[in-house]
């Protein structure tokens, strides 16, 4: 499904990267590794289309993004990526329910694939271990863990190929972390999409079915 | 992207807002000026139709055409009967009307005049003045009463009055001795007709016959109307007279010849020209006040713009989460463009709305202070253009965040 081919960034502050090559298919859980600043965030930007290729190639399917415009690649994400970040993944003014609709506001192939967005989006807040409470919850009086579920949750509305996730469970303390895993498993569909996950916590490895470490890959 | 837009604008509400009110404050004073200024203009031409000319002593054109057009001001001299009766003679005249103005009645300036006054001078495009009740005065102890002053005092027809000595109520001595009975009252004309009291010539001269520099000598009580001998009654003179011409080709001769006059020092003036002399000077003020708001507004819309662009940083989250979800930098772009757009309307309809309760107050003083009242209107074309500019500017200033945002975001990191 994936594939990227002699990735190399170039830091305005001289620093560069190069990447391993990554092949993905689907149904496969890869978990990138590596310290903090060793590129893993700038590697899902590349992979999502948001930051413009320097070097090398990355195959999606039959798409490679060297050959499309940034508006073009915009819309591929839009069609075919969930993405999850970090921390501060929701919009403070919008509801939870129309936070997780935002996955597919910017896509009608998603769209297309959701019947019944309310029955969606229960379906998916229950899989992934929240009450129905926090639909009336403002997004800010949310714990930490349950916004990163909320957000797991926009990531994977109308079944995108590739959910993209930077350290989704660095806020979390590690039952949460489990648990949170554990979930997110649970409800991402083997048979159609794949998950690529960054952390510099090794500790989550058992999750996945293949680990690069950034790190030692330098080395 | 409303409902995201709006939503957005809403967690930002307050210096969203006050930024909106600033903007429509600004549209507001403009408007209002532009307003004012037209609906001034427009009772300004429309207070006097029908008049060729104003013969009156030689004094500034402007003067003659406040007093004797507008009421306002007194007039410094006056001119000879005899004089008056010379014009008559003159074979371009069609008809002359003479007034005689310095009294008043609590306030409504009197106009002291012959009956035809009612035939020959008109008001807005060449309307005649026309009865609401009652008809013109026969006699020198009528009077006809103008629609305001009837409505504000009360009056109907039958109504005694007493005339003042001059135009303030307070200062001058009541001609006690002699009282008018109303008999006619005059349709609304917007103009101050309105606010005017009118009596026979002869009446007037009556209620001065036993006054000297503005003093009561003696009273009429004592003096028999029948008594009086008949010219007596007829004024030795008066403050100016309306002209008719029979043909207007001849204006510009007729005032150079009434200007040469040899017995008397009098002037005649064009009122049409006299109106936009006048409007020249109040014109010349209104255009600074224009210039003013203009300015007032473009300062808004750097308010405006500032705050889009102060926002940017705070929205840098929200920003990139639309990214992530595949918004392209064009979206965000638009986004930023849209807002301008949103808070030009509101401030427009809001201005809009301001601007007529405001104007029609000013409408409302307007009539009270020159007696003159325009027409009313909600929105006019030339505004729709003043709001199309405005807008325009609004969407082009916001373009500079808006090019910010689309930089920043065309190739980004999410994070």
């Amino acid at each position: 499904m994936l594939q990227t081919l002699g990735l190399e960034y170039h830091y305005q502050q001289g620093k560069k990267i190069v990447f391993p090559e990554i092949e993905l298919k689907r149904g496969q859980r890869l978990l990138i590794s590596g310290f903090s600043g060793c590129g893993k965030t700038t590697l899902l930007s590349l992979i999502a289309g948001a930051l413009k290729l320097q070097a090398g190639d990355i195959k999606f399917d039959h798409h490679e993004y060297s050959s499309m415009s940034s508006l073009l690649l915009d819309k591929f994400r839009a069609d075919h990526v969930g993405y999850i970040f970090q921390t501060l993944n929701l919009i403070p003014f919008l509801s939870v329910s129309e936070n997780i609709g935002l996955g597919i506001r910017f896509s009608q192939s998603r769209k297309s694939r959701v019947a019944n967005l309310n029955q969606e989006i229960n379906r998916l807040l229950e899989s992934l271990g929240l009450e129905k409470e926090v639909l009336n919850t403002p997004v800010n009086r949310l714990s930490v863990g349950q916004q990163q579920r909320v957000a797991a949750a926009r990531a994977l509305l109308g079944k995108p190929d590739l959910i993209l996730a930077d350290e989704p469970t660095s806020a979390l303390d590690s039952d949460t972390t489990n648990k949170f895993l554990n979930e997110v498993m649970e409800t991402f569909d083997p048979s159609k999409q794949a998950i690529i996950m960054v952390s510099h916590d090794s500790s989550i490895a058992p999750y996945f079915d293949c680990v690069i470490d950034l790190n030692n890959h330098y080395a | 992207m409303h409902s995201l837009l709006l939503k957005s604008m809403r967690s930002r509400i307050i210096p969203t807002s006050l930024v909106t009110i600033s903007l429509m404050a600004s549209m507001v004073l403009l408007l209002s000026i532009e307003r004012v200024q037209q609906a001034t203009e427009e009772g300004f031409n429309q207070s006097i139709s029908g008049v060729d000319a104003i013969i009156g002593p030689r004094s500034s054109s402007l003067e003659l055409v406040l007093y004797t057009v507008f009421h306002i001001g007194r007039p410094t001299n006056n001119i000879t009967t005899k004089t008056i009766n010379d014009m008559k003679q003159r074979s371009d005249i069609s008809w002359l009307v003479p007034i005689a103005l310095g009294d008043s009645h609590r306030g409504f300036r009197v106009v002291a005049t012959k009956p035809n006054y009612f035939d020959h001078i008109k008001y807005a495009n060449n309307q005649s003045l026309a009865f609401s009740k009652g008809r013109g005065f026969a006699d020198l102890s009528e009077a006809v009463l103008g629609s305001d002053v009837a409505t504000t005092l009360n009056y109907s027809l039958g109504s005694q009055i007493q005339i003042t000595h001059g135009s303030i109520e307070s200062t001058g001595n009541k001609h006690d001795d002699f009282s008018f009975k109303v008999t006619g009252i005059l349709n609304k004309t917007g103009t101050p007709i309105d606010q005017a009291i009118f009596l026979d010539l002869q009446g007037y001269e009556l209620l001065h016959l036993g006054w000297k520099s503005g003093k009561k000598v003696f009273s009429l009580e004592d003096i028999a109307l029948s008594s009086l001998p008949a010219d007596a009654l007829n004024p030795k003179t008066v403050t100016a007279a309306f002209v008719g011409l029979k043909s207007k080709l001849t204006l510009f001769n007729f005032s150079k010849n009434i200007r040469e006059y040899p017995k008397e020092a009098i002037s005649a003036v064009i009122p049409g020209i006299a109106l936009s002399e006048l409007w020249s000077i109040v014109g010349l003020v209104d255009k600074g006040f224009q210039l003013l708001s203009w300015i007032i507004i473009a300062i808004s819309l750097i308010a405006m713009v500032t705050l889009i662009i102060a926002s940017l940083d705070n929205r840098r989250q929200e920003m990139t989460i639309y990214r992530a979800n595949g918004a392209s930098p064009k979206f965000l772009a638009a986004m930023v463009i849209y807002e301008s757009l949103v808070i030009g309307l509101v401030a427009i309809i809001g201005a809009v709305v301001l601007v007529t309760i405001v104007t029609y107050f000013a409408t409302e003083q307007l009539n009270l202070t020159l007696g003159i009242s325009p027409s009313f209107k909600w929105i006019s074309l030339n505004e729709i253009k003043i709001f199309s500019i405005i807008l325009f500017a609004g969407v082009l200033s916001s373009l500079i965040p808006a090019a910010m945002v689309f930089r920043k975001n065309l190739h980004q990191t999410l994070s």
